[in-house]
């Protein structure tokens, strides 16, 4: 229409012919741009088909009309109105905004203001050309998003990604990378070599060439050090990426922590090692029963052959002396592979727990403290409440072994937590909704790896030899899964060794095998009141009246009262107060015809063989004495 | 004179408990497995059973089981010195299974002669 509108500076104009007008119409009015011609009265002077279309209205609808009229007055005011003005004064223009246009709803544009200066009579117009950019944006707006979305899932992942230059020093590190490498400051990794994270620089140096040449490499389980300089565990692979432009090179690593897999695979290995080693030795406990009763048995026909007190039945007694060491000792490796049938009844693990720690208080060495926290006091798991005296004592006392040139603390907590967290933790299926939880902290020399490790072995020991058998561990080992519990340790060399136990807390109770026919009397002779009342917890609801006597007199005055003559005597000789010459002479003063159990440590004194010899005891038991022990000897005594 | 069936693989402790068995003047007849005694067995022969339970051929369980079918009135002693652990140990399952008594290894010879005498004693038998 005016083709001189089409010529900037007007400099060259000449007659348009109405042929080149069709020709110009044509170019405009097919443009997908919507094409306006403004002047300074913010008035349409001239639009395109294309505009007419993106409003639906027609040319002479909008020609002659203000911006204010079609775009809205608000609109026109806070976002053209101000760039129109620029334009006017020389500028060209060019933005994006988005309008509400009818039909379409709101859609985004590029909008470029271009002054028309027209044959030099300065600028009177403006060339408004408005592109409909919405698709190309929403594209944009949808690849931000995404790239956002990823950004965040690498961000939040637990896995690290790292990317570095072939030298090592790091590009990029992502949130889960500096979490798993304990570090806090984002801009020191940045500074930061990754080949820092390796305990040698050839490591890094080895798995960058095999990167080069292979481009895709899964490196397993590497050891790197943390920022703090701590060693953990990571499985690491490795790829080789390319700028755009294929000339710069990148090594992309995923770290993920490998520490609890570790710890996992760790565990299964020693349980399944346990296991095997139980299984061996179960079966040579086995045999050796079957020996040993040969060897008693025949002791005892030689003894029925020989006169009392002779020379050669105290020799003979010495022998049945050492079956039966040889007996505590093949039960403790059944008891570790699990071979041992437990009598279990519902028992309070506060109970044994305090009256343990009353025990092991009343021997230790003036340089160690022991101190409780108990945050639930009244649960009770299902055992045999001597096994687990075993177990407490055992814990108790390596603890305090390890202290015993220094001193410290022994820390003893227990509490009760879920059956869930167990499982979590622990990674192994659950019998109960809830667990007790107790642990003993030592501060003493701790354990080396590699003793660690060995720990619950059978007969692996740090002592000397000749003190102890290496079996404590393995016992308390042994009760623990039978109690379908677990038992783990850490330790730290100089620092000192954590033992955590998780028992499953009763769900219902079992109640105590009854013996029938009438109450009977047990007289329990024991210098220490501990190991009676866990005596008494155990026989609790058997059918017995339990006496309890600590010293002579009290042994003495037992007989004094006719008529209450006791049914049966268990005498721990390890009594202090009544030594075994003592009871002895008490026993037969008194008349008395009660039968005797006797339980002694492994080796017995001379005292202790000569009360064994007298013919006044029934059964010998030796330490460590099981409650199905005790409840069998007492059976075959009454 | 009663007469007591001695069932265990390991010959010194069978050879061991025959002697003192021999020694009270009890009839002996022993096997050396499962399979030999269920073999052997005549009911109208034995009066009580003494039985090792972990052995070759025919294990002590199925032993008692079978010669509970053959002699319902047969009293029966296990003896073991191992086996599982727990409420279905070796044992508790041959108590279970009709045991008179369990005593496990080593165990005192005295111990085991008191039960027999126990179980063989006039007022058991009813």
């Amino acid at each position: 229409m005016k083709p001189k509108e089409k010529q900037p500076s007007g400099r060259d104009a000449k007659k348009v012919t109405s042929h080149e007008k069709e020709i110009s119409d044509n170019i405009i009015n097919h443009s997908r741009s919507m094409i306006s011609v403004i002047n300074k009265d913010y008035i349409y002077e001239k639009v395109n088909l294309a505009f007419c279309n993106a409003h639906n209205i027609t040319i002479d609808q909008i020609v002659g009309k203000s911006l204010a009229d079609i775009w809205g007055t608000q609109t026109f005011y806070d976002f053209i109105k101000n760039n129109i003005d620029r334009c006017f004064s020389g500028e060209t223009i060019k933005y994006e905004a988005s309008f509400e246009t009818p039909g379409y709803g709101v859609r985004y544009f590029e909008v470029t203001f271009r002054p028309l200066n027209i044959e030099g009579n300065g600028i009177t117009y403006l060339l408004a050309e408005t592109f409909d950019i919405h698709d190309t944006k929403q594209r944009e707006i949808e690849i931000r998003e995404k790239e956002q979305e990823l950004k965040k899932l690498a961000t939040n992942l637990p896995i690290g990604i790292v990317r570095c230059l072939p030298d090592g020093s790091i590009i990029h590190a992502n949130r889960a990378f500096l979490d798993i490498m304990d570090c806090y400051d984002e801009n020191s990794i940045k500074k930061a070599n990754f080949r820092s994270f390796y305990p040698q620089d050839f490591l890094f140096d080895i798995q960058c060439e095999q990167l080069l040449e292979k481009h895709i490499v899964n490196f397993g389980r590497v050891s790197l050090h943390d920022c703090i300089g701590k060693e953990i565990s990571c499985r690491i692979s490795g790829f080789l990426a390319f700028d755009s432009t294929s000339t710069n090179s990148f090594l992309d690593f995923v770290v993920e922590d490998a520490t609890r897999e570790l710890m996992l695979e760790n565990r299964l290995i020693q349980a399944q090692k346990l296991e095997t080693i139980g299984a061996l030795a179960g079966g040579i406990a086995h045999d050796f029963n079957n020996i040993l009763t040969t060897i008693s048995g025949y002791s005892e026909l030689i003894m029925e052959d020989l006169p009392q007190n002779s020379e050669i039945s105290e020799k003979v007694s010495k022998i049945q002396g050492a079956v039966l060491r040889a007996k505590s000792i093949t039960n403790q490796i059944l008891t570790f592979s699990r071979q041992v049938e437990q009598d279990k009844i519902a028992v309070s693990v506060g109970e044994v727990l305090s009256e343990t720690m009353g025990f092991i208080k009343s021997s230790i060495p003036s340089n160690i403290v022991v101190q409780s926290k108990f945050f639930q006091n009244d649960v009770k798991v299902l055992a045999d409440p001597t096994q687990l005296f075993r177990v407490f004592i055992n814990l108790m006392t390596n603890a305090i072994q390890a202290m015993e040139e220094h001193g410290g603390t022994l820390s003893v907590t227990m509490e009760v937590i879920e059956g869930k967290l167990v499982k979590n933790q622990l990674n192994k299926d659950i019998v109960a909704d809830e667990y007790v939880f107790i642990t003993f902290k030592d501060t003493g020399k701790g354990m080396e790896p590699s003793v660690l490790s060995r720990i619950f072995e059978p007969f692996f020991t740090t002592r000397e030899i000749g003190k102890g058998t290496g079996l404590g561990l393995s016992v308390t080992y042994g009760i623990i899964s039978e109690m379908e519990g677990e038992i783990l340790v850490s330790s730290k060399r100089e620092e000192g060794s954590e033992f955590f136990v998780y028992l499953p807390v009763a769900r219902q109770y079992i109640v105590n095998e009854i013996f029938t026919g009438p109450k009977k009397k047990i007289l329990f002779i024991a210098g220490n009141k501990h190991e009676s009342r866990m005596l008494s917890m155990a026989l609790e609801n058997t059918g017995f009246d339990l006496l309890y006597v600590s010293d002579r007199q009290g042994f003495v005055k037992a007989f004094s009262s006719g008529e209450n003559n006791p049914d049966l005597i268990i005498y721990m000789t390890e009594s202090g107060q009544v030594k075994p010459e003592d009871f002895m002479n008490i026993y037969l003063q008194n008349k008395a015809d009660a039968p005797c159990i006797i339980i002694t440590n492994q080796n017995c004194s001379i005292f202790e063989e000569k009360l064994l010899n007298s013919g006044i005891v029934k059964q010998h038991l030796v330490k460590p004495v099981s409650l199905k022990e005790i409840k069998s000897a007492i059976q075959l005594s009454v | 004179m009663p007469r007591v069936l001695v069932i265990e693989d390991e010959i010194e402790l069978r050879e061991m408990i025959k002697t003192s068995l021999i020694r009270r003047k009890y009839t002996v007849l022993e096997a050396a497995n499962g399979k030999d005694a269920l073999s052997h067995f005549k009911p109208s022969m034995t009066d009580l059973v003494v039985t090792d339970l972990i052995m070759p051929e025919e294990d002590g369980l199925k032993v008692i089981m079978k010669l509970k079918e053959l002699k319902p009135s047969l009293k029966i002693i296990a003896i073991s010195g191992g086996g599982k652990a727990g409420p279905g140990g070796y044992l508790n399952l041959a108590k279970a299974l009709g045991a008179h008594a369990v005593l496990s290894k080593p165990f005192s010879i005295n111990d085991l002669i008191s039960k027999i005498e126990e179980l063989l004693s006039p007022e058991q038998e009813n």
